[in-house]
């Protein structure tokens, strides 16, 4: 067994939470946008019940390797922007 | 030098008709009736506190918590109640400052978001970051 690696703090997880939501922003695309919105949201408050600490470390380290991708994508999704905006972002 | 003097009297006398004339059309137009109810229109949107949030700020603010956290449209939602008596966790107020970032087209730092636990601290921190970007801007 590793050394245990100390579990994240709240603070950190709720920071976490926020960079991803933000990181969501960044997306030209509506449809990546809002799944990005939903799947940190749904997946925070499923795993809000863990009290493992080892579980709560690994998904600590999971979700902030989803937020280097999501990073990533943003940058390369605006590359290649379609010109038309979808229609849910032109507001009525 | 002398033509001067008498065209300046002759332009104050063609004022002096036109004001006349519109002292008259305003006694017609308005009745009395009409005076009483004109004031408080006035009053109620220029009247700013000067350490509170506008009330129009607090009742957006309002309508994304009641939105947020699901409540029913007759809720209670007073300026200061306080997210966690509202039912709302730690999650909830992340996502209610999001909202209210992109609502209201600010950004909202990292410490500042630990810090707002009522609708009126969030609507008093908006206010001053709107002020903010409207001085820059």
């Amino acid at each position: 067994m590793a050394t245990a690696v100390p579990p994240p703090t709240r603070t950190e997880i709720i920071s976490l939470f926020r960079s991803l939501l933000r990181s969501a922003r960044e997306f030209s695309d509506y449809n990546i946008r809002e799944y990005t919105k939903r799947r940190t949201i749904d997946s925070f408050r499923d795993n809000k019940t863990l009290s493992d600490p080892s579980s709560i470390a690994a998904a600590f380290t999971d979700g902030k390797s989803q937020l280097q991708v999501a990073k990533r994508q943003a940058v390369v999704y605006s590359l290649y922007a379609p010109k038309v905006k979808s229609i849910m972002d032109i507001k009525p | 030098m002398a033509a001067v003097p008498v065209t300046c009297v002759r332009l104050t006398t063609s004022m002096h008709n036109n004001q006349i004339v519109r002292k008259n059309s305003t006694f017609m137009i308005v009745p009395m009736g009409r005076i009483e109810r004109g004031f408080p229109c006035l009053r109620s949107s220029r009247f700013q506190i000067a350490c509170a949030a506008k009330p129009e700020t607090v009742t957006k603010v309002c309508e994304i918590v009641k939105t947020q956290l699901a409540l029913s449209a007759d809720s209670e939602v007073a300026p200061d109640s306080k997210f966690s008596a509202l039912g709302a966790d730690s999650l909830d107020t992340v996502e209610i400052v999001m909202t209210l970032e992109e609502e209201f087209g600010i950004s909202v730092e990292e410490e500042n978001s630990q810090n707002i636990t009522t609708v009126q601290e969030a609507a008093d921190l908006i206010e001053k970051l709107v002020e903010k970007k409207n001085e820059t801007a």
